[in-house]
């Protein structure tokens, strides 16, 4: 079959953006939200009583044509959003496959339009959250297998791909899938203990501080001090360039103010103007809420280190230490500058507070914890870049269940999948 | 989306990133797919203003029977260079010589090398059309019976593998071109979703487009022209047979018809699989619907005889 030879399709659709690309390259091929513009149904067809009995009033049963062809998803999708016949869905919600038939638009087009590969030449690599309902992994085999015939499928969780891709990183001595992972995108902040491939989903925490948090934090400051551009665009970007994470806030204030020339500032450029912006405080100050969520939030007030002690600690006992030395961060919002080092400082801090609590309770020497923070280049894209490092092994392919597979036992063999690269 | 395009979407947006003399030069390397077994490898060759965009085709030793090398050197003139190892063609971009073009030219560039399997694709077909020129004049030249039974012995069919056993035959003849596409269908399903969607085809030509090029369409069975080719009869196999007559072949209307029918067999199954998408959201619907109707029919209050634990009735 000549399909073995073809590059794996790794495909990785979150709430915000959907990563396409093929095993083997180091960055998804496209990025671009996970998002469809349809052709907005007219308002002529009334909910009647008797809908279910006739079945022709419903706007699915009346199209006749190519209709359902008639869509746009990623960035056309939003542009075509603008005009007046196509209304936006978002079929992702909070990291779980909402609307089945616009997600299975969604893939035909990527497939097609994008990738431009024929499915049943092809192996697929999909990635799922953590805490997927296995209906859910059956419905998305479903479509795989049924709608597009694919040669093969492997779904994989987010968290155990992202430790993959920590392998990249010189810190890493030994190739194993146990650690935690601190994963950051726009939306939500998860802290997810893997041991030995398999997620502990009694231990998993969700932080409600991410990405945009941040994004909409600057853009208070920058209105509060009363910038000329304080639109959301200028924050994000004053977030991606100048932020960074400082080791002590307070030091970091009196350094500001007396040295003025920390103080950057950002030109905003628009085809009508420009502006020039300054960037003050903020520019350690946004990153830090997720040290100190009380500066920017009231009702999150634990700090991200607290949370990941705490997730490590309601971990089965044999794997702790495991967890702690391999600490592994993931996602767009944990690209600051020495964000992992001050992780890192305060974990430690927390580790060693409660070692010597215990040392003085039992009197014995405890043999110490080592905490360990990973942070590697492929942060940004490393669900993605972990799935392309997996799927591009040779064993690969004998991992996935194939069309045959499906055929012979249904939807429910997708329900488990053998755990690969464990050496 | 309808159609599908011709030209490769992710090299186009790489090349028009790359090629912008304002961009800084990166390093490369980068797999991008097309449809038939098809991967070109975008990198770079000395230094990073050196771009190298490789291409292997699964028929390629096919398409080298049918002069591709030709039609690589017209289409790519100086860019083409000696293939990299793996692969089958390679064009060579240098962001030196790139940046010294104009814009217009520059975009012009891009989207040529996005063509790059649709123009090596093009070889074969275009081999038959200038059979066809030769045909139709010696036809005119000899004054050849138009109701004559034709000599169908001689003539040289040319045929693409372009999948695993899947392949174009094309037939040219001095009245016409016929195309013949086999095709495999993986499930039994979209056999059946296959022939509706065909015979669309013949029926849009019978109502509404009568100058589209004739369909024939024969499951199993191969058409009689490939009869001395000896392709055998298999179980999942499809024939298609686009007959072209010379109103398609005219010189203006030539690259638009290579266009089209050599993404025939993709559109073809992408259509399949659309439909099948179309039938699950159908289903989909239909299934809430009857959820909804049984949800309804549930009883409000069930009135249930009530007991004491030792069986003895409750007296109103």
């Amino acid at each position: 079959m000549a399909s073995i030879n073809t590059p794996a399709v790794v495909m990785g659709t979150g709430t915000g953006l959907t990563k396409l690309g093929l095993a083997g390259n180091d960055s998804p091929s496209f990025v671009f939200p996970t998002t469809i513009a349809t052709r907005s149904t007219s308002a002529s067809s009334k909910p009647s009583k008797l809908t279910y009995l006739s079945g022709k009033s419903s706007n699915v049963a009346s199209k006749r044509g190519t209709e359902d062809l008639d869509f746009f998803i990623g960035d056309e999708a939003l542009s075509a959003a603008n005009g007046p016949n196509y209304s936006l869905s978002y079929p992702i919600r909070h990291g779980q496959i909402d609307n089945w038939d616009h997600m299975e638009r969604f893939w035909e087009s990527s497939i097609f339009k994008y990738l431009r590969c024929e499915p049943e030449d092809h192996y697929f690599l999909m990635t799922e959250p953590p805490l997927n309902p296995p209906e859910n992994r059956e419905n998305l085999a479903e479509i795989m297998f049924e709608s597009f015939n694919c040669a093969g499928l492997y779904i994989a969780v987010q968290a155990v791909l992202a430790l993959a891709a920590s392998w990249t990183s010189s810190k890493v001595q030994d190739r194993s899938l146990t650690g935690t992972v601190i994963d950051s995108g726009d939306g939500v902040t998860h802290v997810i203990p893997v041991a030995e491939g398999y997620v502990i989903g009694s231990a998993i925490k969700n932080i409600p501080i991410a990405g945009r948090d941040i994004t909409l934090f600057i853009q208070s400051l920058l209105r509060d001090r009363g910038e000329s551009d304080t639109s959301l665009r200028t924050a994000e970007k004053i977030k991606q360039d100048f932020c960074y994470v400082c080791p002590d806030i307070v030091k970091e204030f009196t350094k500001f103010d007396s040295h003025p020339d920390k103080f950057a500032q950002y030109m905003v450029e628009t085809t009508q103007q420009r502006k020039v912006v300054d960037v003050g405080y903020e520019r350690f100050l946004a990153p830090e809420i997720f040290f100190n969520p009380e500066i920017a939030s009231s009702d999150f007030l634990t700090p991200l280190p607290t949370v990941v002690d705490q997730v490590i600690q309601a971990s089965p006992i044999d794997v702790r230490k495991g967890l702690y030395k391999n600490i592994v961060l993931s996602g767009g919002s944990t690209m600051f500058k020495d964000f992992g080092r001050r992780l890192q400082r305060d974990i430690k801090d927390i580790v060693k507070e409660r070692i010597q609590l215990s040392e003085r309770l039992s009197g014995s020497k405890s043999t110490g914890v080592d905490v360990n923070v990973i942070s590697h280049r492929r942060q940004r894209n490393a669900v993605w870049f972990g799935g392309s490092l997996l799927a591009q092994t040779a064993e690969f392919k004998s991992y996935c269940h194939t069309k045959q597979d499906y055929d012979e036992y249904g939807p429910n063999i997708v329900r488990n999948f053998s755990l690969f690269g464990v050496p | 989306m309808l159609q599908l395009q011709p030209n490769n979407l992710l090299i186009h947006t790489t090349l028009t990133e790359r090629l912008d003399p304002a961009a800084v030069p990166l390093a490369i390397d980068r797999i991008v797919t097309d449809y038939d077994f098809t991967t070109y490898h975008i990198s770079n060759l000395e230094n990073k203003s050196q771009i190298l965009v490789s291409m292997s085709i699964k028929c390629f030793p096919d398409l080298r029977k049918y002069g591709v090398d030709g039609v690589m050197a017209r289409e790519y003139g100086a860019y083409v260079t000696t293939p990299e190892a793996g692969y089958d063609v390679s064009l060579l971009l240098d962001l030196e010589t790139t940046s010294a073009l104009s814009d217009a030219v520059r975009a012009e560039l891009v989207e040529k090398v996005s063509y790059f399997k649709r123009n090596a694709m093009a070889a074969a077909f275009e081999r038959a059309f200038e059979r066809f020129d030769v045909l139709s004049q010696e036809s005119v030249a000899k004054q050849v019976d138009l109701y004559a039974p034709e000599n169908t012995s001689d003539e040289e069919i040319l045929v693409l593998n372009y999948r695993d056993d899947e392949q174009i035959f094309i037939r040219p003849s001095f009245d016409r071109v016929t195309v013949i596409f086999s095709t495999i269908f993986k499930d039994e399903t979209d056999k059946i979703f296959g022939k509706v969607f065909l015979q669309e085809f013949v029926d849009a030509r019978k109502r509404a487009v009568q100058n589209a090029p004739q369909v024939l369409y024969s499951h199993k069975e191969p058409p009689l022209e490939l009869s001395r080719l000896g392709v055998k009869q298999e179980e999942n196999k499809g024939f298609i047979t686009f007959v072209l007559f010379p109103r398609h072949l005219a010189p203006t209307r030539r690259e638009n018809c290579i266009t089209h029918i050599q993404f025939f067999r993709n559109y073809f199954h992408y259509h399949i699989k659309c439909s099948k998408a179309y039938m699950h959201s159908r289903m989909r619907f239909r299934v809430s619907e009857f959820l909804k109707v049984l949800n309804r029919a549930k009883p409000e209050n069930l009135e249930v005889e009530r007991k004491t634990a030792t069986g003895r009735r409750f007296e109103h």
